[in-house]
């Protein structure tokens, strides 16, 4: 059985982002982390795999050169093998264009069980998982709690909902993408982390899995970013005087209603 | 001259920080209160597999160049102290000469364990009155039969108390100095052998250091570790220069750690209306601090790279050793000043950094003593 797990390399929550003067792009320091979300996509596939015969477990991403680290923390952890697919010249504003280069990689690849997170922490589209599993033609159950196998064909999964618990059988192949609390991600082990030190991984040209160059190159975008702005500073915290609490909540309410006119 | 690190150093480097990150960070503090051997953490630590950091693929390790090694013992001390100085003893001074010299027997028995984390080894150099002055040794060892009979008392040793087994620095002539001190393996469980004292230190706690009694215990002659008698001080030159840079490599790791808390308080704590990283006596702090920790990270990555390519770094070693601590002691105070009041606190981090940092000026030498190795290397004897 074939399982990808699509990742994404983001910067680390830490890294200190500025907007550059164009007000259109961003300079991030350089650090950078496996997303978050796709840690439970990868960790849940190893787990996946010790429940599953003959399974192996390929992770792929679409980034730059330096996303390869991002592939190694993967295979660090217990995935089989990594593909980069290189976006150096792609046009990687729009989720989409990237979701068809997943899709196509995981034409040509083959598979049963697509994993991923359920958004990247950086741009938070929240897109890929679902865009993938349309252009695938197949079902796909997003934020997953739980994953069981059924049999070999067949997947029980779980979700949360405000207040409740959704259980769903869904027929493989299918795409689910994970939420925080599926499981805890591994340390990986100084085995993992030799064999990832030493592993292969091929670089993808995004022209090799079927696409025609105007289909992903600078222009292909549907969006665009107008402009980037800072969040606003927050007001001071106003500290309401009183005698007794029945004063201050008088002049809270009064406040309420004059100046944060709420009430 | 190429400074970048290989695609393999970086991504190390990126394993081992989250890793101190994930698993080290959110308990430091809590080692540092409770000044107890931290077994659960050590468990979940050495099964990953790291104390095989510097041996062989062949017998469990990684092989890890120098490089990498100082980027471990950098990070796993910006984590804590307490618990660094134990995971480095079983990777370094601890498990060397058993590595060296041990029989097939004796690496089943101690190396290979050890390797694992089941077993907690050390090395015991210093006395009540000897440290840096190893000629100064006291505790004897005597051929008794087909073995030695070692009698004397060791103290400052890390791991000590806890320890399954341990590398003794001994004489077998008091009256030839260094020309007659030798390394022998001794075993917990051996009669005669115990622990003393354990001290109660003002940093570094989390790690037991204390006192080891060898009170006529008797070892066989496997457990003697050299090629030959008397050779003892030409094996600590081995490792001396490692240690030292392993030593530069903590100090390093204390003041990064100390610079970072510093770092997050200058940017949130408000003063007069504003961050007081607005201000430019606090960013002067930081222009300081930066300066010298990245001269203390070259000199420390320039004799590793040095050592990985066999140059001889012993100067370099005891230079890079002093510097960093020094730096370390200086950030660590810095920190302190920028965080006001609230280091002094024990709710708070700096003051354990301050308290740590000050181990690190003994350790792998006094500065006093390696002013005068690093003056008489460069004068030689007028």
């Amino acid at each position: 059985m074939n399982i990808l797990v699509f990742v994404k390399q983001v910067a680390d929550t830490e890294a200190r982002i500025l907007i550059k003067s164009d007000n259109k792009s961003l300079e991030i320091e350089n650090k950078y982390n496996l997303n978050f979300f796709d840690e439970f996509a990868v960790e849940e596939a190893i787990r996946l795999k010790t429940k599953l015969k003959e399974s192996k477990i390929i992770v792929c991403t679409c980034g730059g050169k330096k996303a390869i680290e991002a592939l190694r923390t993967a295979i660090a952890m217990g995935a089989d093998q990594a593909y980069l697919i290189d976006n150096t010249d792609m046009d990687t504003e729009d989720p989409l264009i990237t979701a068809k280069i997943l899709a196509g990689f995981a034409k040509k690849e083959g598979f049963d069980i697509i994993l991923c997170g359920r958004q990247a922490i950086d741009d938070e589209n929240g897109a890929i998982g679902p865009m993938v599993a349309e252009f695938l033609n197949i079902p796909h159950i997003s934020a997953i709690m739980k994953l069981d196998v059924k049999d070999e064909k067949h997947m029980i999964v779980e979700r949360d909902l405000e207040g409740a618990r959704q259980t769903f059988e869904v027929e493989l192949p299918a795409l689910f993408t994970t939420q925080k609390g599926i499981n805890e991600p591994r340390v990986p082990l100084i085995t993992g982390v030799m064999k990832a030190m030493k592993a292969n991984i091929p670089i993808l040209d995004p022209l090799t899995l079927g696409f025609q160059k105007e289909e992903l190159n600078n222009g292909a975008s549907k969006i665009g970013v107008l402009f980037y702005e800072t969040p606003k500073a927050r007001p001071p915290v106003k500290i309401i005087d009183g005698e007794t609490p029945q004063d201050k909540a008088k002049k809270l309410v009064k406040l309420l209603k004059e100046e944060a006119k709420v009430l | 001259m190429d400074f970048t690190l290989t695609e393999q150093q970086e991504f190390f480097k990126k394993v081992i920080v989250d890793t101190v990150d994930k698993m080290i960070v959110p308990k430091a503090q809590e080692i540092d209160e409770k000044d107890e051997f931290p077994w659960d953490l050590w468990k979940e630590f050495t099964a990953l597999g790291y104390l095989g950091l510097r041996y062989p693929e062949e017998i469990g390790g990684m092989n890890a160049d120098k490089i990498m090694c100082m980027t471990f013992y950098e990070e796993i001390t910006r984590g804590s102290v307490g618990f660094a100085q134990s995971v480095i003893m079983n990777i370094l001074m601890g498990t060397y000469f058993i590595y060296r010299f041990g029989n097939d027997s004796i690496k089943e028995r101690c190396l290979y364990p050890a390797m694992r984390g089941e077993k907690i080894a050390t090395i015991c150099f210093t006395e009540d009155q000897s440290g840096s002055d190893l000629g100064a040794t006291r505790t004897t060892a005597v051929k008794d039969g087909n073995g030695w009979r070692i009698n004397g008392t060791k103290m400052w040793i890390t791991n000590g108390p806890i320890c399954d087994f341990c590398t003794v620095l001994a004489t077998t002539d008091p009256s030839k100095g260094l020309k007659a001190l030798n390394f022998f393996l001794v075993e917990k469980g051996t009669p005669g052998f115990s622990s003393g004292q354990v001290l109660n230190k003002l940093g570094c706690r989390g790690t037991v250091t204390g006192e080891l009694v060898f009170d006529n215990v008797w070892i066989p002659d496997e457990n003697f570790l050299g090629d030959e008698l008397g050779k003892g001080v030409i094996y600590v030159g081995e490792i001396l220069d490692e240690v030292r840079l392993m030593t530069a490599a903590m100090a390093l790791g204390i003041a990064k750690g100390a610079y970072k808390e510093g770092l997050e308080f200058a940017r949130k704590r408000v003063a007069f209306g504003q961050p007081i990283g607005n201000y430019q006596l606090i960013r002067e702090k930081f222009a300081e601090m930066d300066t010298l920790m990245n001269a203390a990270r070259l000199m420390i990555y320039y004799g590793a790279w040095m050592m990985e390519n066999n140059m001889d770094v012993r100067t370099l070693a005891a230079e890079a050793k002093m510097f960093a601590t020094e730096v370390c002691l200086k950030v660590v105070d810095e920190v302190t000043r920028i965080y006001g009041a609230n280091a002094f606190a024990h709710e708070y981090t700096p003051q354990r950094y301050f308290r740590d940092a000050r181990f690190l000026l003994y350790g792998g030498g006094t500065h006093e003593v390696l002013k005068d190795f690093i003056g008489r290397n460069i004068l030689g004897k007028l």
